[in-house]
């Protein structure tokens, strides 16, 4: 049964004259998988910053749980994560801090003043970042002393903490060798619990390697902000890219 | 090969060092040697200053004084500058989504607030309720606050935007959001630049005790007045002994400690802090003399003497007063550094920049006025040494930090030491001192207040005439035309500020 968790109807937006998004409909359902493909430029975190409500669209509806954005209380938006390309963490605080975020919303304000005193409990922290392979000798240490793929996987691990029911990342395989993408992807993808690890309930990565496409079940193709094909992966055709590409 | 533009800065930080011209012309018309042989003792004490049981007493309980008012004025302005530099930061209003013209209300009171010096707070304040500590503390307190305000407001601006939207995105509760974000900005400007305040609070006590406050400025100007200088280098000197101490503390406290304990109590000093300063303010402002301040409400009642082209004439007296002094802060330590900079030269530099930071400026100026007739000239010379004190304090830890392969690479050219210094070294810092230079001019501004009291020039000097004479009216226009001069000049010197950075 197809539960709609996102709905997006008609967006466009307008930035400086320019139209970046183009009368865009999409549904994301509960258990779906998309892959978001496009090129530079196509549109891709645009559509990304529309569907978690950092942007408001020029024209059209975003629905979050059949509702619109501004129907929604403070606990019901905190049910979408985004991991974003450019990682957007915080630099003076430690790895472990920057994963610790993402509890903030169902915490209270003593918690983040315990979490920036670094007197909280990492515990649940540390769990995600060992599932990232995070090595725990970098846990204490201050994110703009990490490299870029210690980076990229602290974003995602503050994204998963979350345990949201929505995940949107734009390009979260930057940065990783081979053997952490399998491993991130899994995380991102399977819709298990596992090791008392909640996983999203739906997921739309934005991707620019289509050798990344496998365990996808859905494909989307942007250009110049417009949606060309939202097909499921095992429909997908080569003229499909052509026309993306 | 080095581009135009840093010849530029390099030219432009000594070029200001030619205000000298005019000024020395002036102090050498001026120039009596009546009063050299006291110049002379006054050197000389230095090296031996009083030291006896007497006097040991009485610097101790007079330190006290000092500590405690400078110590309560640097702690309470330190809190309230950081709740009114978050109030005026603009994340402030974009995670709690109010409207940004508040954030420019607050901005503007507390630019009219700080553009009045703690000097004439002071005053304003003893000739409403009389001589007593609080008046220390609350004149400290009320233009610093606004000072720190604006450098944790300018950190705060500083605050990456999309570390905003992904927090804002996690959709925490708002104070949450804030605290996470503004939380190391402030720490680190606090760890940056509390020390430099405390400095600050404790060189203001002591201007304020050279007024009568209490604390050992008191004492310094009583030895002064009896000529005592013996006494005077005394207390000179266990000032020193504080400051110096002072920072070795500051310096000492981890404030990136993770233990529980000591984050408490810093948390518990922020908030009883708060707790306590408001409740003691108001009752100072309400039970303290409060027939007094009735005479604040004839302000604008009472008549002025004080014609238009005198007003003006002080106005001027004061902008060039300004000018005169700020060209001697910024140009004298480039010059002084760069002409001697051996090792032993820097250390005496050293010395010598300490001594005019230590020297409140009344008795620099009052020292200088024992070979010199009271003028223009020598209330700048005193500013503006003073200032080239704090300027060249800033040049050398910035020198002493910077990374010196250019310098070294030159000499091994055979390239003279001089020049070597100058295009190697001090041409990476030219732009940045300018800068800081720009914002040490805001403080001259204000300063002009301290030495046109004492060395009868422009509208500092005004100000004390009309408060002694209960010239209400006069002082209103005295302390507006203050403001608006200071404000200005903050103005020209934050694009100039900008521009550089």
């Amino acid at each position: 049964m197809n539960n709609t968790l996102l709905e997006l109807k008609n967006i466009s937006y307008k930035y400086e004259n320019n139209l970046i998004l183009n009368k865009v409909n999409l549904k994301i359902n509960s258990g779906e998988k998309i892959a978001l493909l496009g090129k530079s430029g196509s549109g891709k975190t645009t559509l990304i910053s529309v569907l978690n409500g950092t942007i408001k669209p020029t024209q059209g509806e975003v629905k979050l749980f059949n509702k619109s954005f501004e129907e929604l209380d403070r606990k019901q938006k905190s049910k979408i994560t985004t991991i974003w390309q450019d990682l957007r963490l915080i630099e003076d605080l430690s790895a472990e801090q920057n994963v610790n975020c993402g509890l903030l919303a169902e915490k209270s304000l003593y918690f983040a003043f315990k979490n920036l005193l670094n007197i909280s409990s990492f515990k649940q922290a540390h769990k995600y970042m060992k599932l990232c392979r995070l090595h725990n000798s970098i846990y204490d240490k201050k994110i703009r002393k990490l490299s870029g793929g210690q980076k990229q996987r602290v974003a995602i691990a503050r994204s998963l903490i979350q345990a949201t029911n929505i995940l949107l990342a734009d390009e979260p395989f930057n940065n990783l060798d081979p053997k952490l993408i399998s491993t991130i992807k899994k995380l991102l993808l399977e819709n298990i619990d596992k090791n008392n690890i909640k996983s999203p309930k739906a997921t739309l990565v934005a991707l620019h390697r289509l050798d990344l496409l496998n365990d996808f079940d859905k494909v989307i193709g942007i250009r110049d902000g417009k949606i060309f094909f939202n097909i499921e992966k095992t429909k997908l055709k080569k003229f499909h890219l052509d026309k993306i590409y | 090969m080095f581009n135009k533009l840093k010849l530029n800065y390099i030219s432009i930080s000594f070029l200001p060092i030619l205000v000298c011209i005019p000024l020395g012309c002036q102090l050498i018309t001026n120039l009596h040697f009546e009063g050299f042989d006291l110049f002379k003792e006054f050197f000389i004490s230095a090296f031996n200053p009083k030291i006896d049981d007497e006097i040991i007493i009485s610097v101790i309980n007079r330190l006290n004084e000092t500590i405690l008012i400078s110590f309560f004025s640097w702690l309470v302005s330190i809190i309230f500058g950081v709740i009114f530099g978050i109030l005026s930061s603009n994340i402030f209003y974009k995670i709690f989504n109010i409207p940004i013209f508040l954030n420019s209300i607050i901005r503007f009171f507390l630019t009219i607030i700080r553009s009045i010096h703690e000097v004439v707070w002071g005053i304003l304040l003893m000739q409403i309720y009389g001589i007593n500590y609080s008046i220390g503390i609350i004149a400290i307190c009320i233009p610093y606050i606004a000072v720190n305000s604006k450098v944790f407001a300018e950190q705060l601006e500083t605050i990456d935007y999309k570390s905003f939207e992904s927090i804002n995105q996690i959709n925490a509760p708002k104070f949450s959001s804030l605290l996470t974000l503004i939380w190391n900005p402030i720490i680190n400007t606090f760890k940056n630049f509390g020390l430099y305040r405390l400095e600050c609070s404790i060189r203001s006590t002591v201007i304020l005790g050279l007024f009568g406050i209490g604390g050992i400025g008191t004492s310094i100007f009583l030895s002064f007045q009896t000529l005592n200088f013996r006494e005077l280098w005394t207390y000179l000197w266990s000032l020193a002994i504080l400051i110096i101490l002072s920072g070795l503390i500051f310096k000492k406290i981890n404030f990136n400690n993770t233990n529980k304990i000591q984050s408490i109590f810093f948390i518990a000093v922020f908030f009883i802090t708060i707790l306590l300063s408001i409740p003691y303010f108001l009752y100072f402002v309400f039970n303290n003399n409060f027939e007094n301040f009735n005479s604040v409400s004839t302000l604008f009642k009472s008549s002025s003497d004080l014609g238009l082209f005198d007003f003006l004439k002080l106005i001027l007296e004061t902008i060039i007063l300004s000018l005169l002094s700020t060209g001697i802060a910024i140009g004298l330590p480039p010059l002084v550094i760069g002409i001697f900079n051996s090792n032993t030269s820097k250390i005496l530099i050293r010395i010598f920049a300490f001594l005019l930071r230590l020297i409140p400026t009344p008795v620099m100026l009052l020292i200088l006025l024992t070979f010199n007739n009271p003028s223009l000239s020598l209330a700048a010379l005193t500013l503006g040494l003073h200032n080239a004190g704090i300027t060249s304090k800033l040049l050398f830890t910035n020198l002493d930090s910077q990374d010196k392969r250019n310098y070294i690479a030159m000499k091994s050219l055979g390239i003279s030491k001089k020049t070597s210094w100058l295009l190697g070294l001090f041409s990476q810092q030219a732009k940045s001192y300018l800068a800081y230079c720009a914002y040490r001019s805001d403080i001259i501004i204000r300063e002009t207040a301290i030495v046109g009291v004492i060395g009868s020039v422009g509208l500092g000097w005004q100000l004390q005439e009309s408060l002694s004479s209960f010239a209400w009216q006069e002082v209103t226009t005295v302390l507006l035309a203050y403001s608006s001069i200071a404000i200005i000049g903050e103005l020209i010197n934050g694009k100039i500020k900008d521009g550089l950075t």
